[in-house]
């Protein structure tokens, strides 16, 4: 039986029934307050996932045009460009949504239904933060984001003075300020996301030859996971699982490093073979 | 070589958790105490099941602690950081839940009326909406009155056994009642709607006891009798 079955025959059941209720029963009333009250929960908790869910897909794309990033290409300021456009506009449409359904309301009440995008989110957002510091390497390249930089770049203010999402909730007097409530958890497990996209980086770039990006990425992921390892809390399985997969992604970058460093050699001629067709695409001419 | 890892980001989330730790730690020793005053007036109001006349003494016992759990709350309340009664919420559903069964038992005792939303927030000093702070969730409620059914259709066979063949009468028209109203609701697939999926046992037990009564004609009033007819909430 599919799951929204019984929703919808409990749905129908209180309609037969409808007619041969006693309305002016107290508990019936009361029980349709508690059924309205009930039902724009569960919608709000429903738009939220929606949203949530919008968010998901689009961070996942970005991701995954992200590593289609190639020293052999050239491409990455362009793809670097379109991706951080791209999560602007995550952060100006889709979170400015939640956020809006999320004023007035307790964050935490409905943080199952946004926590996978917004981890998703992290993960793809401090990825590119990733790509685009290691262009301006050895200068003052730009650490990772944290939350409360997050934060600082989820405030909205209500342009639309008095818009129809006003009538649903509150006329409060501050008004045309919100923000996108960036919990702290999130954001670690959402980072903890980030190192499985430097493991991969790691061993894509170990393809295309560029050993030393390999050694980065490798050194970047060790570095998170002596982070994620001091940190000391109890009551947090899904971090502790998030860790242990950490740790395998980690091993596998440092197995990569190892390769590089043992058969350097070998792996620097099998990457000038790998860049043969790439060349001949070009008919052979930019030869040398 | 790698500058892009920022150390502190670890540093200050460890001191977030420690900080929420803390309030944790300390809400939990106020729902501790909380959970020993509503095991009192649980004990309390067992005697419901063996003693009829004890009944009013009970209920005024069990009050006593309710009201005891009140102030418990107010100390709750102020633990918990404005705004964040759902991150901290998972420590006090389960106690609050069976303190609205309490307090609707009570109330179903004394007065034979089911307690309402705001009635029942009022008796543990709890706001109803969550905008005006420490608020009496709403499932909370609901869960807590489905307790009360399970409890009411125990309290329908014990008080045939004790002789009083019409109080199951009653209960099964509250039952009834009950359970008309809990079909008004849209249910998810939730905690809230497996223990309302419970209900109908409940429903079925009490009507049962209703059956036996009225078959060996040991309940007279045949006004009460129509009325049961009318009922199969089935």
């Amino acid at each position: 039986m599919p799951k929204s079955q019984p929703y919808r025959n409990n749905n129908n059941a209180p309609r037969k029934r409808q007619l041969q209720l006693d309305e002016q029963n107290p508990v019936v009333q009361a029980f349709r307050n508690y059924a309205s009250e009930l039902d724009g929960k569960h919608d709000r908790h429903e738009r939220i996932l929606k949203l949530s869910r919008d968010i998901t897909i689009e961070s996942k794309r970005i991701i995954f045009f992200l590593h289609s990033i190639d020293s052999r290409k050239q491409n990455k300021s362009k793809v670097l460009e379109e991706a951080k456009h791209r999560l602007n506009k995550l952060i100006e449409v889709n979170f400015r949504a939640i956020a809006q359904e999320l004023r007035e309301q307790d964050v935490y009440q409905f943080r199952a239904a946004y926590s996978p995008g917004l981890q998703e989110f992290i993960e793809a957002y401090t990825y590119m933060e990733y790509l685009s510091s290691e262009e301006k390497d050895g200068e003052d390249s730009k650490l990772i984001s944290s939350w409360s930089d997050l934060q600082s770049i989820m405030q909205y203010a209500d342009d639309s003075k008095k818009s129809e999402e006003d009538a649903a909730d509150s006329a409060d007097p501050i008004g045309c300020k919100f923000q996108f409530f960036v919990d702290p958890t999130e954001y670690i497990l959402g980072v903890s996301d980030l190192t499985g996209e430097l493991m991969r980086r790691c061993i894509n770039s170990l393809g295309s030859g560029d050993t030393e990006t390999c050694m980065e990425t490798c050194k970047a992921l060790q570095q998170f996971y002596t982070g994620y390892i001091s940190l000391n809390c109890q009551r947090a399985r899904e971090l502790w699982r998030k860790i242990t997969t950490m740790r395998q992604s980690m091993l596998k970058a440092e197995n990569v490093c190892y390769n590089v460093k043992v058969r350097g050699g070998e792996a620097a001629k099998c990457a000038n073979f790998d860049h043969k067709p790439a060349e001949d695409a070009d008919e052979g001419f930019s030869m040398y | 070589m790698s500058h892009f890892v920022n150390m502190e980001v670890f540093s200050n989330y460890q001191k977030y958790i420690d900080n929420e730790q803390e309030i944790r730690e300390n809400i939990r020793i106020v729902v501790r105490e909380i959970e020993h005053l509503a095991k009192d007036a649980t004990i309390q109001l067992q005697i419901i099941h063996s003693d009829l006349s004890k009944i009013n003494s009970a209920c005024s016992l069990a009050r006593q602690q309710i009201e005891a759990c009140a102030e418990k709350y107010k100390k709750l309340a102020d633990l918990v950081p404005p705004g964040q009664y759902y991150r901290y919420s998972d420590h006090w559903t389960y106690i609050t839940q069976r303190l609205i069964f309490l307090s609707a038992l009570v109330i179903y005792l004394e007065a034979g009326f089911l307690v309402t939303r705001e009635t029942a927030a009022e008796m543990l000093g709890l706001k109803i909406k969550h905008s005006d702070g420490f608020h009496l969730d709403i499932e909370d409620y609901l869960l807590g009155i489905l307790l009360l059914a399970s409890e009411l259709s125990r309290f329908a066979t014990n008080s045939v056994t004790m002789g009083d063949y019409e109080r199951p009468l009653h209960i099964s028209h509250f039952i009834g009642d009950l359970n008309t109203g809990f079909r008004l609701l849209n249910m998810k697939n939730d905690g809230l709607r497996k223990r309302f999926d419970a209900l109908k046992y409940d429903v079925k037990k009490i009507e049962e006891v209703v059956y036996d009564v009225s078959i060996r004609g040991l309940s007279n009033p045949p006004e009460s009798k129509d009325q049961q007819k009318a009922e199969p909430v089935e």
